[in-house]
């Protein structure tokens, strides 16, 4: 009989030895393999006693044998080889070390750095005064808040798919993003750390680069979500009231533009995040004949419902540290720009749905009252 | 050279949890060495949870704890011991909490506790069914804070000792190649447990290699009780990966192949909640008695359907996860295919209650240690109780005695200079025979000869074996790979030699018992007898490498031996 065979193409770089990397390939059956750690295995047994790569728990847990696989971040041992082979139809599968990370020997990388980032940000827990002679008592939904979080096993494969290491060498990771949050909505955790942690997650972090591409997400072995960990601690960081940075700002924008208009406006964004004049960039368009605004005119009546929502918010959710002059100041502006002549024809769309939108947003604003 | 006045080696939960206790006189100068990143220890497999009397669900106390500790050890546990662990579990359960480990609650917000094997009460606080995980990576951000220094991916060769105090350990550095000498007053070895020289029939992860147990071995120090081996009663059948004991504390069931519960006829009252030695025997008879499941009727099932999908998911998370991706079964569907797999090593480095060694500052604790509080069994959750409470008291101790103390006059050259002549050794060797054949074989003769059911002929036949393959490793197993980086070939060579010289011991031992004691089962003495071996077996080796047998008394303080029922 004849057994099925799969060709691994391995990277190889001993710096001992190679003055450069290259890629060997190995014929693994695939009938002694249930999972690509064993298919390695096989390869050191048999074929290559000198192939260097991590492991120890073999059962997804202790992080350590995380590759790159045909491009993409996996756990060695929680990759079913069988099903690598199919997906792979004949041709070679490539495994190679995780990407920006210093290179050991062959598939092994250096994890100190990634380690020393925790550190750096201080993820851990300061206990809150005063502690309790027994446990805190914790309601069961706050744990379930950091239950995804602490199920990171720090095999750092995040790490290497991430979209902002790559163009920003100082951002600390996904996974240290998370740890983060983990001990920022823990209420065992001293105010004043969490304070420290969110704002070395920017200083030191630079969580504000993370462009939210979802990859630690789609490559995580354990069910951790950073890139949502990533939003809620940036918008921590808001609620803190660390306004100073371009993130924060951004957000402050979003949030008073959409709720005024349900719109951002691109324009000034770049005026009110960096401090970046608009008009040249404004003239550029007209020159070109562009159509520059997107601002719908508002209904009579709206502005001074929307700050009514702002109100009930805000009552809701007091951290919402809302600006009221400062949503004046863009209601003005808001104003000016819907008596522009630019933007008739918007306007005379909506003109067109206001009825259903008038319904719809009755509707909401009852909701809204009745749940409070 | 590095100096240390405590070096820590290992860095699962004991060593992690020594390392803050150590490091908190400011003066001191603490290491942790340890051959992979700590977060990647075995502790962080750990998945039901831990045992301390808090009382949050049910009426218990530290004494009644001690008791069921008592009895699941087959009185072979040192009672003053146990006391202590028992005594210190809440105040270390509250530490950690206060320290961040994101415990599973009651409603009322307080810590929440469920039963396990062996327990007369709920006492196992958990986080889902990832406690170690949890425990782990909390402790390993503690010592971030406190700033612990780590020696990362160093591997121990040999601790050395002048007859009276340690003076260190030599260890080759993983990543670099090269052997050192690392100087240090105090030496508290951590390294885990041994139960890899059952190879391929085991829960252990790929390392856990008993490095530590196996140097005290060759420093001439005794170990104690190494017969005694735990087998978990539920590993997946192909690869012997853990199932938690969780997943029967949730009310799972074990079912035969006639769909029978068939703990029924061996535990009437606890059912699939007896001690693990009883649960993994039973199924072990279910499979030799022709009841077992499947085509080879080689495995049984745990049956978890009844519990429904959301409770899987809500308590069980990790036993799905590991069914699905090493079983291929979804126990929200289908039973799981089960059989007993060796987990864990209640013998080990013989110490007193302080986890102290016969030599002066020379330490040891968690699965590497023998203090002895599992006795002949351990209790299922007593575990990650154990490396807490004796990593701390072993820190505590020795930071105590270092200050009283000077570092003795040695710069280590002859140290390295042996280590570095045994390891050309090694690699100068004509290779005859393959690594991983051997390690086969070893992990082949373990399991069916000193594994669940033993019987004197076997297990002679196990010790000629295990001897034979020392002789071939010996004289034909050589390290090929030459380089000095990474160099996997030295360190999983130098791993199976200590398995080896482990495996030998707990041969030896259980050949010595001729009784039944908890984990060690004999056909041939069925019964315990504890007129002739109510004692601790204790084996050191000899400068002539032979192995010399004793016993040690057992501390009794309250409970007198009774029959051990269930």
């Amino acid at each position: 009989m004849t057994v099925e065979r799969a060709v691994l193409r391995v990277y190889r770089y001993n710096p001992e030895r190679d003055e450069k990397p290259y890629y060997r390939e190995y014929e693994v059956p695939v009938d002694k393999a249930q999972t690509l750690l064993d298919a390695l295995f096989y390869i050191q047994e048999n074929l290559d006693p000198t192939l260097g790569f991590r492991f120890f728990c073999r059962a997804a847990v202790c992080g350590s044998c995380a590759v790159k696989v045909n491009g993409i971040s996996r756990l060695a041992c929680k990759t079913p080889f069988k099903e690598l082979v199919e997906k792979a139809n004949g041709k070679p599968i490539t495994v190679e070390p995780l990407n920006f990370l210093k290179p050991i020997r062959d598939l092994v990388v250096d994890h100190d750095q990634p380690f020393e980032s925790l550190k750096k940000l201080q993820t851990w827990c300061e206990p809150k005064e005063p502690i309790p002679e027994k446990e805190y008592r914790i309601p069961p939904e706050e744990v379930k808040q950091y239950e995804r979080p602490t199920n990171c096993i720090l095999c750092f494969a995040c790490y290497g798919s991430c979209e902002a290491v790559m163009d920003d060498p100082k951002y600390a990771g996904p996974y240290a993003f998370s740890r983060v949050y983990r001990y920022v909505v823990d209420s065992r955790v001293k105010e004043e750390h969490k304070r420290e942690m969110v704002k070395n997650a920017m200083d030191v972090g630079d969580i504000w680069s993370c462009v939210q591409c979802q990859k630690c997400i789609y490559v995580c072995p354990k069910g951790v979500r950073p890139a949502e960990d990533i939003q809620n601690v940036r918008g921590i960081a808001a609620e803190y009231g660390f306004k100073d940075y371009p993130g924060v700002k951004k957000l402050q924008h979003f949030v008073d533009w959409i709720y005024a208009t349900g719109q951002i406006n691109r324009l000034s964004l770049p005026e009110e995040v960096y401090g970046v004049d608009p008009t040249p960039l404004i003239n550029k368009f007209r020159e070109r004949g562009a159509e520059v605004w997107e601002v719908p005119k508002p209904l009579p009546g709206l502005l001074e419902f929307r700050d009514l929502i702002l109100e009930v918010m805000k009552e809701k959710k007091p951290h919402l540290d809302i600006d009221f002059h400062h949503v004046r100041r863009i209601d003005k502006r808001v104003e000016e720009v819907f008596n522009a002549d630019v933007c008739t024809k918007i306007t005379e769309r909506f003109e067109e749905q206001r009825e259903d939108f008038f319904t719809r947003f009755w509707k909401k604003l009852s909701e809204f009252f009745g749940t409070k | 050279m590095l100096e240390y006045d405590i070096l820590i080696v290992g860095a699962g939960g004991a060593g992690l949890y020594a390392a803050l206790w150590a490091s908190q006189n400011p003066n001191l100068k603490v290491g942790v060495m340890t051959k992979v990143y700590p977060v990647r220890s075995h502790t962080g497999a750990a998945e039901g949870g831990i045992n301390a009397a808090l009382a949050n669900v049910a009426e218990d106390s530290p004494e009644k704890h001690a008791f069921d500790t008592v009895k699941g050890s087959d009185y072979l546990a040192d009672q003053d011991a146990v006391e202590i662990m028992t005594k210190m579990g809440p105040e270390i359960i509250y530490d950690i909490e206060h320290r961040g480990v994101p415990f599973s609650r009651l409603p009322d917000g307080r810590i929440a506790q469920r039963p396990f094997g062996g327990a007369s009460f709920p006492r196992t606080c958990y986080a889902a069914d990832r406690t170690g995980l949890v425990i782990l990576h909390t402790l390993y951000d503690q010592t971030l804070k406190q700033g612990v220094e780590f020696l990362n991916e160093w591997f121990l060769l040999n601790v050395i000792h002048n007859g009276e105090r340690v003076l260190g350990v030599t260890a080759w550095d993983i990543r670099n190649g090269g052997v050192h000498f690392i100087k240090a007053k105090a030496v508290i070895l951590a390294t885990g447990g041994h139960a890899r020289m059952y190879w391929n029939r085991t829960s252990n992860a790929l390392g856990n290699t008993g490095d530590g147990t196996a140097a005290v071995l060759r420093a001439g120090l005794p170990l104690k009780d190494m017969e005694f081996v735990q087998f978990h009663p539920t590993g997946l059948r192909k690869t012997g990966i853990l199932i938690t004991e969780g997943a029967r504390g949730e009310g799972g069931y074990l079912i035969n192949k006639d769909g029978e519960r068939f703990m029924k006829k061996y535990a009437p009252e606890k059912m699939e909640l007896a001690p693990r030695d009883i649960v993994a025997r039973s199924i072990e008879r279910e499979i030799l008695e022709g009841r077992g499941c499947g085509e080879k009727g080689d495995y049984i099932c745990l049956d978890l359907r009844h519990l429904g999908e959301k409770k899987l998911m809500e308590r069980l998370p990790q036993t799905v996860e590991h069914a699905r991706v090493y079983e291929g079964v979804d126990p929200v569907k289908e039973p799981i295919p089960i059989r007993p797999t060796a987990h864990y090593s209640m013998g080990g480095i013989d110490t007193d209650k302080y986890g102290q060694t016969e030599i002066k500052g020379l330490y040891a604790a968690g699965e590497a240690a023998c203090i002895s509080v599992h006795g002949a069994n351990r209790l299922g959750g007593n575990s990650l109780l154990d490396i807490l409470v004796f990593g701390k008291i072993t820190a505590e101790h020795a930071a105590e005695y270092v200050v009283g103390v000077e570092h003795l006059p040695t710069e280590g050259g002859e140290y390295v200079k042996r280590e570095e002549e045994f390891i050309s050794s090694l690699m100068d060797k004509e290779p005859k025979e393959k690594l991983a054949d051997l390690r086969r074989e070893m992990g082949d003769v373990m399991a069916s000869k000193v594994g669940i059911f033993r019987e004197e002929k076997p297990m002679v036949e196990a010790l000629e074996r295990i001897r034979e393959l020392k002789e071939r490793a010996k004289s034909g197993l050589a390290v090929t790979d030459r380089s000095k980086r990474f160099n996997l070939n030295l360190i999983q060579t130098l791993e199976f030699l200590n398995l080896l010289d482990l495996a030998e011991v707990t041969a030896l031992c259980a050949i010595e018992r001729k009784e039944s004691r908890g984990a060690h089962y004999r056909l041939d003495y069925p019964n315990r007898d504890d007129e002739n071996y109510l004692k601790h077996s204790v084996v050191r080796r000899k400068e002539d490498g032979t192995l010399q047998h004793g016993w040690k008394e057992v501390v009794i303080t309250k409970w007198q031996p009774q029959e051990r029922k269930y």
